[in-house]
């Protein structure tokens, strides 16, 4: 059978490949960031208020003269990390319910169902400053609750998955044939969910990383001096009068990333059909057909 | 902020109605159909098992909600005794009056029933009643919020139309641009691109501030207008790029071809056959992006320093006043199954079939 993810077939779009080597260079930023920076992205330089993009400052000075580019470069790294820990908590608390809803039974699924719609009533923003209220301020503190709210995503499209590929004609095969439920999780249905959840993850942390910035734009979890993408933009809005040029940068710095992780995220999209089961190559064939409804097929089962 | 707008699980959006249902509606006497009676009753019904659903949700977010000053793990009676007052015996006795020596569980059920009759207790700081700041401030973000839900509608929906009209065309690739690159900025972004523009640049429109309703139309208006176009802008990406979506697959269908042959106008064909069935995704998204409409009135008034909610929200957790949090929480929560039970309402009415029940 071919394999079911095909790299080559994405890389061949040019979106995807446009947005992976955008991707590496943030990821180059995150690892060497504040080696790579120009300059200090903490010295003031009282002589070089608000220069535009020039030789000396190839993205121009901030209002105490400080060099953007060194301080958006050295930004990089808490912005990425913090964005990467909330995806990293959604996908922990998200898919490992979302698989086994679909095995461990109906009152499970039912709870499971609920919390996540009591989740999703609550706006993140306001949730991640209510725990920093609670827990103190920190971007770690402010983090943990957009992962916790970005767990209902990963939830709810990995059980629809799930529940798709758990219904498949060579699952009941398997169970025929005496395998584990851990078996069939682990070889039939989680092989099959991973291309799904690598889509979600993508556009997540797009999500992930709006937040932190917006998080970091409001002043959560950051001591002033330090720098980051959404910290840049703040300082910038308080002197528009001398520099409306100068939120551009961050803004488009933070657009290009986001827009890149979405851009991935469609390739493999467009490519896979993500949660689809119509999309797909190799044979799936549906245990129940138009023929007869699901519920009986699993009395039947039973029996 | 489109991201996170993903689609939920299968089953939210609702099965197209089968046009033959829409064209041939005149014929009440059918065997079949119920009663207007009976009809009322089966609505009514289906309403209030949509409303015990929201039970659960509504007990399991305001317990996350209030269990957060339980984690806080501060000590709220020796913050508002102040440093020399707080005599372990004062700590008590205020504790006591505060209800905060029951447990977490009876705490949270008085809390909630004081709550459900509009009051959410005072701040440790100010003595002010929560309630009393909340109402004083929601205005602010509601105006920004159904405006920019108006906006969303009226231009997404208005470019997603043309653009499915006339798909292939210039206008159609515009969209899609524009589109992409809309729903990759965020609020703030987009907020403060328009403060320079408009404000700082054109001096159209000022830049911060707010004016209410009562004092003058016209300046709160001025005041609104650019945070609630920040705030509608993503929106509107989602709902033109959805409508286009499921407009130009409506528009291939068998019945409108129907319609044309039978000579009716245009237009009616449009909005009558094509944009009733094509509306129920983009309505969806709307429903689903309140929430993140919620978050970006914060980030509004952040640019446009306007005395809003996140206002509030940002200075009560600044002193950790955790009541006034736990109230905001509350009602923002609140406000997003609202919104979600009037928008799967609509729904429900604008896909109902000839029994008055919803697909």
């Amino acid at each position: 059978m071919k394999r079911l993810i095909g790299p080559q077939s994405v890389l061949r779009l040019p979106s995807a490949r446009i947005a992976i080597v955008v991707l590496l260079g943030i990821a180059v930023l995150t690892a060497f960031g504040s080696t790579l920076a120009p300059q200090n992205p903490l010295t003031i330089n009282a002589n070089a208020l608000f220069q535009g993009p020039g030789a000396h400052h190839l993205l121009g000075t901030d209002y105490l003269g400080r060099d953007v580019l060194s301080r958006l470069m050295a930004g990089t790294r808490l912005s990425v990390l913090t964005a990467l820990e909330a995806v990293g908590i959604g996908l922990v608390l998200g898919t490992g319910p979302g698989i086994a809803t679909v095995f461990l039974g109906r009152w499970f699924d039912f709870a499971a169902n609920r919390v996540t719609d009591a989740l999703m009533t609550l706006p993140y923003i306001f949730f991640a400053v209510a725990v920093t209220a609670a827990l103190g301020n920190g971007l770690v503190q402010a983090m943990v609750p957009v992962g916790i709210l970005l767990a209902p995503f990963f939830f709810r499209i990995t059980r629809a998955a799930t529940l798709e590929h758990a219904r498949a004609q060579y699952v009941e095969a398997a169970e025929l044939m005496g395998a584990s439920k851990l078996h069939v999780v682990r070889v039939h249905v989680l092989r099959k969910v991973l291309p799904t959840i690598a889509v979600t993850t993508a556009s997540m942390t797009a999500a992930a990383l709006l937040a932190v910035s917006f998080l970091t734009f409001l002043g959560i979890g950051v001591q002033p001096p330090a720098p980051t993408w959404g910290g840049v933009l703040s300082s910038d809005l308080d002197y528009l009068a001398q520099a409306p040029w100068a939120p551009f940068i961050p803004g488009a710095l933070i657009a290009v990333t986001v827009g890149a992780l979405n851009a991935l995220a469609d390739a493999f999209r467009d490519r896979r059909g993500a949660g689809t089961l119509a999309a797909q190559p190799g044979p799936i064939i549906r245990t129940h057909s138009t023929l007869e409804p699901a519920d009986d097929d699993r009395q039947s089962q039973v029996a | 902020m489109s991201v996170v707008s993903i689609p939920p699980s299968a089953g939210a959006t609702p099965p197209r109605r089968t046009p033959a249902g829409r064209i041939a509606p005149g014929r009440a006497g059918r065997p079949g159909t119920p009663p207007r009676r009976r009809r009322s009753r089966i609505v009514a019904a289906r309403l209030g098992g949509g409303l015990a659903v929201l039970v659960p949700i509504v007990l399991i977010s305001s317990f996350i909600t209030y269990s957060l000053g339980a984690l806080s793990n501060s000590d709220p009676a020796a913050t508002i005794l102040g440093q020399d007052a707080a005599t372990p015996a004062a700590v008590a006795r205020l504790n006591r009056t505060l209800g905060l020596n029951h447990p977490l569980i009876v705490q949270y059920w008085n809390w909630l029933t004081q709550a459900v009759h509009g009051n959410l207790g005072r701040s440790y700081f100010t003595q002010i009643p929560v309630a009393q700041s909340i109402a004083q401030r929601l205005p602010v973000d509601l105006s920004i919020a159904v405006l920019a839900v108006i906006l969303a509608a009226v231009i997404g929906g208005s470019a997603g139309t043309i653009a499915a009209i006339r798909r292939g065309g210039w206008f159609d690739r515009g969209v899609t641009v524009v589109c992409s690159a809309a729903s990759t900025l965020p609020a703030f972004v987009v907020g403060i691109i328009l403060v320079v523009l408009f404000a700082v640049t054109a001096h159209l429109l000022p830049a911060n501030g707010y004016v209410g309703p009562s004092t003058s139309i016209a300046q709160w208006l001025a005041h609104i207008i650019l945070p609630s176009l920040a705030l509608s802008l993503a929106v509107s990406a989602d709902i033109a790029r959805q409508l286009r979506t499921s407009l130009v697959e409506v528009l291939e269908q068998n019945y409108i071809v129907g319609a044309r042959v039978r000579g009716l106008p245009y237009r009616r064909i449009l909005v009558r056959h094509a944009l009733r069935n094509a509306a129920g995704p983009a309505l969806t998204i709307l429903g689903n992006d309140f929430p993140l409409m919620l978050a970006g009135a914060v980030a509004a008034e952040a640019v446009f320093s306007l005395p809003g909610l996140g206002q509030l929200l940002l200075q009560s957790a600044q002193t950790r006043d955790i009541p006034v949090v736990q109230g905001l929480l509350l009602v923002v929560s609140c406000f997003v199954i609202v919104v979600n039970l009037i928008v799967n309402t609509t729904l429900n009415w604008l896909y109902r079939s000839d029994d008055g029940i919803g697909t």
